[in-house]
């Protein structure tokens, strides 16, 4: 069975974003592909392109030689294209045949068979007539790939799937994958992680903001080299001065702070160790999805830890919410500026007043003050140059741009010791971005602290005066910003280490 | 050809106009239910619309149904604000109606101004009570609030039954299964002679500004209208959200018990098995066609009344099961839920215009 894949041409536009640029691939059986990029490359869209879920704007598929018509999943399916999603699609209260059962067109005792000789096959060990809830993710993950297996595929798409797994899981993942690509099939293995793309594939393929920017044998690469591609070379920005921090004060400091959520699709947190002095910028960098969700939670309280694992200014405040933390003169700028940092159905006022503590005098013995409300926020619009002075203008209307400058403009203007801040540029024009960083770098001019979370490596380069890597919950060494280049991050976002 | 598009900005006047559409709807449907059963659907929905409040007598029974479904509709706004979803409103009315009753029985042959009040007091309080349980279960045991309040509506109901058979049976009443008749100075007083009309209207109409005056003006109001548009952002913004839980449902079961309370020293006069024609399950209907909006439910309120008393006409006039006002409030909400489309895409309609195509 030989199968050939080729993806031509191929783009796909959403609003404000190039998600895929003329993408040219190639893919042929009894190989294992990887497709590797940070987040926002455009892997995910490619993916979905190929299984039928979003249709692209220009370009072609074509299966051996002949063009087809990916208009929906059935249409994948149809070619013999399988796909196993990052996110599960089970259902949790229905046992594993009855899973498999619900898309086959086969009669149930025949299903069983095929499933049977299936599992004796490939050496799955999962009891069929268990509930899904039952199974472990890895477990959950094979009854996926099951479900890919009854079908046949000619072609099987994993999209990270070693997220949610353990490591022996993944292992087994892998020995299973290889004897799939040994029986013909071919494999298109979509990670951010470059030790899975040199332990199990052939071909690599390395996307970067839409674009494909390379393509090679994998015998050819190391960490390094994948790393540089994935994360870009060109790096001409100015550094910011390096200040020499060793005589202020710390302000908050962290120790063996550990958290582990129920949610299998969060990441855990270990030994979480960090201290910031006055006047710094501690840059954190990783690919996301490693953890820093929940680490820029647990700095802004929306987390609530043991009291005395975080200390700011010698107070513990790791029992607080975010409003309390607030009145220590701490400032917090989520990643997501559109339902998290601002409501988009509220007006400008509105979103301002939801920075309110003690001091503010928003709300007086629970009564609005809007009078009050609305002057700071007509000082945040011309302070900050939001580019409205109606504070009455829903923040719907606002560009990403200006409403990010809304964001900081309102955490900064009650002058904080520290702002916490997330992806602060994600998104953005040009000269927004410089807008931004020029904030960033004034308030560290004035004695005041940051932490900047981000998956822009340029951005962390220009602003940190230190800066570590987040790797699957787990904090780098702390580096001194100079002595940092691009490479090393890509080699410790990628899961490798350095000297 | 016609195009759907999504709507950059909900705009005010579409947000209030689409219920009245969903009214409109709601005629043309039911006129068509009206002829399919063989009559004049001018002729009926005139029984049913019109015939019904072309008198005082009409009128006044008009505010007496609107009196609980605008009190309790707007107790419900502040949890379906916030995103709580109370559909136990008709539990919470019938144990308000418990306690007040209970109360009333005890003041049995007292006079005394302050016997009323103190009756009022306890059903708010009863249905305050009653709403914390699946606001306390919900928020420390994380159960789901929709299903336990409204399992709770039928342990209300059989707590009721057991009562008026029971223990609260009147003495002198046959076996009968209702209380006691509640003396005078426990009945709301009544507005117009020879009208069912009473007071609490205004217990209503100064819930209604009061909670104007919560939701629009106050750090409590801010904080549910967060909530309500964006969990995450209330959470980032600090506002203790087991708190506000727990506060939108006392709010929220202290209306419907006032209700419930509001009935039975009203047009009632005592205690029996149905002191209340789903007034808590229809309000949400209520909430929802006046847009959580005070002002609006008090419209919706009228509205919704109209079809209890437009079932009753048609009954007598056109021999259909009184049910079919059910019917009515079924479509409003369905006309509704249809054409709230409208709030968030527009239909455009692009005749022949060549160069759009």
């Amino acid at each position: 069975m030989n199968t050939k894949l080729k993806v031509s041409e191929i783009s796909k536009i959403y609003p404000g974003c190039m998600a895929n640029d003329k993408v040219s691939l190639e893919f042929r059986s009894g190989k294992i592909y990887a497709l590797l990029g940070e987040n926002g490359a455009g892997k995910s869209t490619l993916v979905k392109i190929l299984s039928g879920v979003v249709k692209p704007d220009e370009g072609e598929v074509f299966l051996n030689d002949e063009s087809i018509k990916l208009n929906s999943p059935l249409d994948a399916k149809k070619n013999n294209i399988g796909m196993v999603f990052q996110h599960f699609n089970l259902f949790e209260t229905l046992s594993v045949f009855e899973n498999l059962s619900i898309d086959s067109d086969k009669k149930d005792e025949d299903l069983r068979v095929l499933v049977n000789d299936i599992l004796k096959k490939y050496n799955f060990q999962i009891d069929l007539d268990i509930p899904v809830l039952n199974l472990s993710a890895g477990q959950k993950q094979k009854v996926e790939i099951i479900r890919c297996l009854i079908r046949n595929p000619k072609i099987l798409i994993m999209d990270e799937p070693t997220s949610v797994l353990t490591e022996q899981e993944t292992d087994d993942l892998f020995i299973s994958l290889k004897q799939f690509s040994k029986e013909g099939i071919l494999i298109i293995y979509i990670t951010h992680k470059l030790k899975e793309v040199l332990s199990l594939c052939d071909e690599v393929a390395v996307m970067r903001k839409g674009k494909v920017v390379s393509v090679s044998n994998t015998i050819d690469e190391k960490i390094e080299s994948l790393a540089n591609k994935m994360v870009g070379e060109n790096l001409n920005t100015i550094k910011k001065k390096i200040n020499n921090f060793k005589n202020n004060e710390e302000i908050l400091k962290i120790s063996n702070l550990n958290f582990k959520s129920d949610d299998p699709y969060e990441t855990n947190l270990n030994n979480l160790t960090l201290s910031l002095k006055q006047g710094e910028c501690l840059g954190i960098a990783g690919i996301s999805g490693n953890g820093q969700n929940e680490l820029f939670q647990i700095l802004s309280g929306e987390i609530i830890t043991e009291g005395t694992s975080i200390m700011f200014r010698n107070k513990e405040i790791g029992k607080l919410n975010p409003r309390e933390r607030r009145e220590y003169l701490m400032a917090f700028s989520p990643e997501d500026r559109i339902s998290q940092a601002a409501v988009p159905e509220l007006k400008i006022y509105e979103n301002v007043a939801l920075n309110n503590f003690k001091s503010s005098n928003f709300f007086e013995k629970g009564l609005v003050n809007e009078k009050k409300i609305k002057e700071h926020s007509k000082k945040i619009l011309s302070n900050f140059s939001v580019n409205t002075d109606n504070v009455e203008l829903k923040s719907q209307f606002l560009s990403g741009g200006n409403l990010q400058k809304l964001i900081i403009g309102r955490e900064l203007i009650t002058s904080p010791e520290l702002l916490v801040c997330f992806n602060p540029t994600w998104g953005l024009d040009v000269g927004a971005i410089n807008y931004i960083h020029e904030t960033l770098i004034q308030i560290n001019e004035q004695g005041k602290s940051s932490i900047l979370i981000s998956t822009d490596n340029d951005e962390l380069l220009k602003l940190s005066d230190r800066i570590c890597v987040i790797y699957k919950g787990k904090l780098s060494k702390i580096m001194n910003a100079d002595t940092v280049t691009a490479e090393k991050l890509g080699i410790l976002m990628g899961g490798g280490s350095i000297d | 050809m016609i195009k759907i598009e999504k709507r950059n900005d909900v705009s005010r006047s579409i947000y209030f106009l689409t219920p009245i559409l969903a009214i409109f709807l709601t005629l043309i449907g039911g006129g068509i239910i009206f002829y399919i059963l063989g009559f004049n659907p001018i002729e009926a929905l005139k029984f049913f619309f019109i015939t019904p409040i072309s008198d005082l007598y009409g009128l006044s029974e008009l505010l007496v149904k609107a009196t609980p479904l605008c009190l309790i509709a707007i107790g419900l706004s502040f949890c379906f604000k916030s995103n709580n979803w109370n559909i136990g409103a008709e539990g919470q009315l019938i144990f308000g109606g418990i306690v007040g009753g209970g109360v009333a029985l005890l003041f049995y042959n007292h006079d005394g101004f302050y016997v009323l009040p103190i009756i009022i007091l306890s059903g708010a309080i009863g249905g305050m009570l009653f709403a914390m349980i699946p606001a306390i279960l919900k928020t420390y045991f994380n159960t789901n609030e929709i299903l336990v309040s409204l399992m709770l509506v039928y342990v209300a109901k059989l707590l009721l039954d057991y009562l008026v058979v029971g223990p609260w049976s009147n003495p002198e009443g046959f076996n009968f299964p209702e209380t006691r008749q509640f003396s005078e100075s426990a009945r709301m007083p009544i507005l117009f002679d020879g009208l069912r009309i009473h007071a609490g209207i205004f217990i209503t109409l100064i819930t209604v500004f009061l909670s104007w005056l919560i939701l629009y003006k106050t750090y409590l109001g801010f904080q549910i209208k967060v909530s309500g548009l964006s969990l995450k952002t209330a959470k980032y913004a600090g506002f203790k959200g087991k708190t506000m839980i727990i506060i939108v449902f006392m709010i929220s079961g202290a209306c419907a018990g006032l209700a419930g309370v509001g009935e039975i020293t009203g047009p009632i006069g005592q205690l029996h098995r149905n002191i209340s024609p789903d007034y808590g399950f229809t309000a949400i209907i209520v909430a929802f066609l006046g847009r959580l909006n005070p002002v609006g439910i008090i419209f919706a309120s009228l509205i919704v009344a109209l079809t209890y008393l437009g079932a009753e006409t048609a009954q007598i006039f056109l021999q259909v099961p009184k049910y079919t006002g059910q019917v009515f409030q079924g479509m409003i909400l369905f006309f509704l839920l249809g054409s709230d489309y409208l709030l968030f895409f527009k239909i455009k309609f692009l005749g022949l215009k060549k160069n759009e195509l």
